[in-house]
């Protein structure tokens, strides 16, 4: 396969998937802000999303709308939907000729549909989640298609790996910024609705009720969003899929390229296996996420030298 | 069956060839079963067609994008959904002419870029050729496989009041369209179901087959599975959609300039598991883009080195490099007396009559004769640079002439020709418009195929006679009857 079009399959599937996590996070975070509870802040929510910096986010004054707004429909946002799924389009359509017609159009109608001027105008008047909704499901329904038609091969798995790897990245992000405030503010600690809406927003509340009967406890989340290995957006669990897709790939690979990723994908995965939430604390939480993300980014550096050909 | 909604307003155009009718407002045979078809359906109906075609177009991605202010707009190509019918007589004279002419035209590079009789016996004078900016001199003396330059030509036909077939240009560089010929079918198969296998109309699916057969017949190395693949400027190039759907159809590798290296004279392409040996490259990037060592060094499309590869011999590149000597609007001139030239037959495909503006009394004629006719720039396509004499105001005339004294060599004059008209459902009823037609010829070791059908171009606007998609133009999907 060519390195373009391999990095091309790999970038697309980056942005869809991003997409698909800011648009749960949009929808969570803005039924939150309804709750009327005193203290919600966008801040976190952009400052993971947008990479917006202070300046920005108190220009936008905590008004949910504006701060909808901004992250969908903002072209001056790099991490705003319509660039996202621009960006996923154009990496689509580079690789038109090998991915089958049905995902194609999919990405094709997601992007038509997030241009569309219902989605702005229904974000500034009606109700956004049915809005966000609208998105949601286009994203759905490329997840849907892409499992049902693309082939299973080099292709899907450059795809894989792309995917995991920005939902892990995500994942961790956003455990680094809500634990963030804790240092300053350990009250929070003990705040339920806090970490109900950490876990609501990466759709992990239900397990979370499942699996720990003593209430809402931060190490336990900690526990299920870094080590779950059931928990489809834990670091544990994209990491394993990482590794799996990119196993695959060995027979298609040079031997030396292979070897070189494959040992730096087995050092991260073996360092969150033997890892708890008691060595974890041992090193500083913030600490050992900023590890985990390095290891992350290294990975995609590699990906990027040896097999896209963009040393 | 004229009586219906949609015929009521159709009138011939005068002095026009019309499609449908004949002059005594009677429909052609070969159009009776459409009629019949169309009369059937409401006006409702034959706009809720419209716009199934318009949103089968954009959800397959089938647009072209304008870049304005810089927000990217997608637009399609506009379609007509009805039809433009031609029949197996007519189509059997077209392919004969177009294979009379390729063939003419394959052997005048040939010899163009080898010995030059032509010029020497006086056929086609010197300074043709050698004041064309495309006739290249790297060429000379450089043997292509199978002494094939035009793979793949376009070339494009009109008729005139009589019905008579003209040849307006022939296409010989990267000739572009052929993907909505093959879309216009797929679409219209939709539209109207069952009418295709009714009609007997013949099948343009094997395109993209013989295409391969040939690009692969090409290759230099002697391997069972040569690498083959389609070069494109990439997915900012208005045509993107056509290098996709071709590569897609071919299942060939789809590559950019930047996919590509050469090594030691042989050019690789860049993949996950190192570089792979590439031997046939079907180009859609102008020669002065394919190489910056050779051509245009500002150039990224391309690819260091190609051209020193494709010396030796080690790459096959499609079409060849310099047949814009052959294409030239200067050159055309001439075809006619290649065809006696090469092959000592008459031409069956006529030639407009074209007048060159470097002759002082060609252009004193043009010049008083100039609402009459149409004045080109020998080098643009698309339908830029054009003068339309009849249309073109004063001031228009006085400012094109100057820019023609400039340098004569760059300009021709061709009498207007009044193109044919066809019906197209425009605003709810049909209405004749301009059309003209571009067959797809290809050309391998074997000789030259042409699949039954085309590229229909229609000038949309009332009375237009330009049918350029960059000027306002629409297409239609053709059908050759069996």
């Amino acid at each position: 396969m060519l390195s373009r079009v391999a990095a091309s399959f790999y970038w697309l599937s980056r942005y869809i998937e991003r997409s698909d996590g800011i648009l749960r996070m949009l929808k969570t975070n803005y039924a939150s802000s309804q709750d009327s509870i005193a203290g919600f802040s966008w801040e976190p929510v952009m400052r993971i999303f947008s990479g917006a910096d202070t300046d920005l986010i108190r220009s936008l004054g905590n008004e949910s709308r504006s701060v909808l707004k901004f992250m969908v429909n903002e072209r001056d946002n790099p991490n705003s939907i319509i660039n996202l799924i621009t960006l996923a389009r154009e990496n689509a359509r580079s690789v038109q000729e090998h991915i089958p017609k049905d995902l194609w159009q999919c990405i094709n109608e997601y992007y038509h549909t997030v241009k569309e001027p219902r989605i702005a105008t229904g974000l500034r008047k009606d109700d956004p989640i049915g809005i966000l909704d609208v998105l949601i499901k286009e994203v759905m329904l490329y997840y849907g298609t892409a499992e049902i038609t693309m082939e299973r091969g080099q292709a899907r798995s450059f795809m894989n790996i792309g995917k995991y790897l920005e939902r892990a990245i995500q994942s961790i992000d956003i455990l680094d910024v809500k634990f963030g405030p804790i240092n300053t503010n350990p009250d929070l600690l003990l705040d339920i609705t806090y970490w109900k809406h950490l876990l609501q927003s990466i759709g992990g509340y239900e397990l979370y009720q499942k699996t720990y009967r003593d209430g809402l406890e931060a190490h336990n989340v900690i526990e299920q969003v870094i080590l779950n290995n059931d928990f489809p957006r834990s670091a544990i669990y994209s990491v394993n899929n990482i590794q799996r897709y990119f196993d695959r790939l060995k027979n298609n690979s040079n031997v030396n390229d292979y070897r070189e990723i494959s040992f730096q994908i087995g050092k991260l995965q073996s360092n969150i296996k033997y890892s708890s939430v008691k060595s974890i604390s041992q090193i500083g939480l913030h600490q050992y996420l900023t590890g985990l993300r390095d290891d992350l980014y290294k990975i995609g550096n590699s990906l990027n030298g040896y097999y896209f050909a963009n040393s | 069956m004229q009586d219906t909604q949609f015929f009521e307003k159709y009138g011939l155009i005068n002095g026009v060839w019309d499609e449908m009718y004949n002059k005594d407002h009677v429909v052609r045979d070969h159009y009776h079963k459409v009629i019949e078809y169309l009369s059937k359906e409401s006006a409702d109906d034959l706009h809720k067609k419209e716009e199934l075609a318009k949103r089968l177009f954009m959800t397959q991605g089938i647009t072209f994008t304008v870049y304005n202010s810089g927000e990217g707009i997608e637009k399609i190509f506009p379609f007509d959904i009805i039809p433009r019918v031609i029949t197996s007589s007519e189509w059997e004279f077209i392919e004969k002419g177009i294979k009379q002419r390729l063939t003419a035209l394959n052997l005048f590079l040939k010899d163009i870029y080898h010995n030059q009789f032509i010029i020497k016996d006086g056929v086609v004078p010197i300074d043709i050729v050698y004041s064309c900016p495309h006739f290249l001199r790297e060429m000379y003396q450089l043997n292509v496989p199978y002494d094939v330059y035009v793979h793949i030509a376009g070339i494009d036909l009109i008729r005139d009041h009589d019905g008579t077939f003209y040849v307006l240009e022939d296409n010989l560089r990267t000739p572009s369209g052929v993907s909505y010929m093959l879309e216009n079918r797929e679409i219209t198969k939709r539209l109207f179901p069952d009418l295709i296998p009714h009609c007997g109309v013949r099948s343009v699916t094997e395109y993209p087959s013989i295409l391969y057969k040939n690009l692969q017949a090409l290759s230099p190395r002697q391997v069972s599975n040569p690498t083959i693949v389609l070069l494109s400027p990439g997915i900012y190039n208005s045509a993107y959609f056509e290098h996709t759907t071709l590569a897609r159809l071919m299942g060939v590798e789809l590559v950019e300039g930047r996919d590509l290296v050469v090594n030691n004279h042989r050019v690789y392409m860049k993949t996950t598991t190192g570089l792979q040996q590439v031997d046939v490259i079907y180009r859609r990037v102008d020669d002065d883009f394919l190489d910056p060592l050779m051509f245009n060094p500002q150039s990224v499309l391309g690819v260091a080195g190609l051209m020193g590869a494709y010396r030796k011999g080690n790459v096959a590149i499609v079409n060849a490099l310099g047949n814009g000597v052959a294409d030239d609007k200067a050159t055309y001139i001439y075809v006619p007396d290649m065809i006696r030239y090469y092959l000592n037959e008459e031409p069956l495909l006529k030639n407009v009559p074209t007048h060159r503006l470097s002759n002082p009394d060609e252009r004193e004629y043009v010049f008083a004769n100039i609402n009459k006719m149409v004045i080109k720039k020998t080098n643009e396509s698309g339908g830029y640079g054009m003068l339309m004499g009849h249309a073109a105001s004063d001031e228009e005339i006085e400012k094109y002439k100057l820019e023609i004294m400039k340098d004569p060599r760059n300009f021709i004059a061709q009498p207007t020709i009044s193109l044919s008209a066809a019906p197209c459902y425009i605003n709810g009823v049909l209405q004749p418009r301009r059309i003209d037609l571009r067959p797809y010829a290809l050309c391998g070791p074997d000789g030259i195929e042409i699949v039954p059908g085309g590229l229909t171009r229609v000038a949309l606007t009332e009375g237009s006679l330009v049918v350029n998609s960059s000027q306002g133009g629409g297409s239609k999907d053709t059908w050759v009857l069996a």
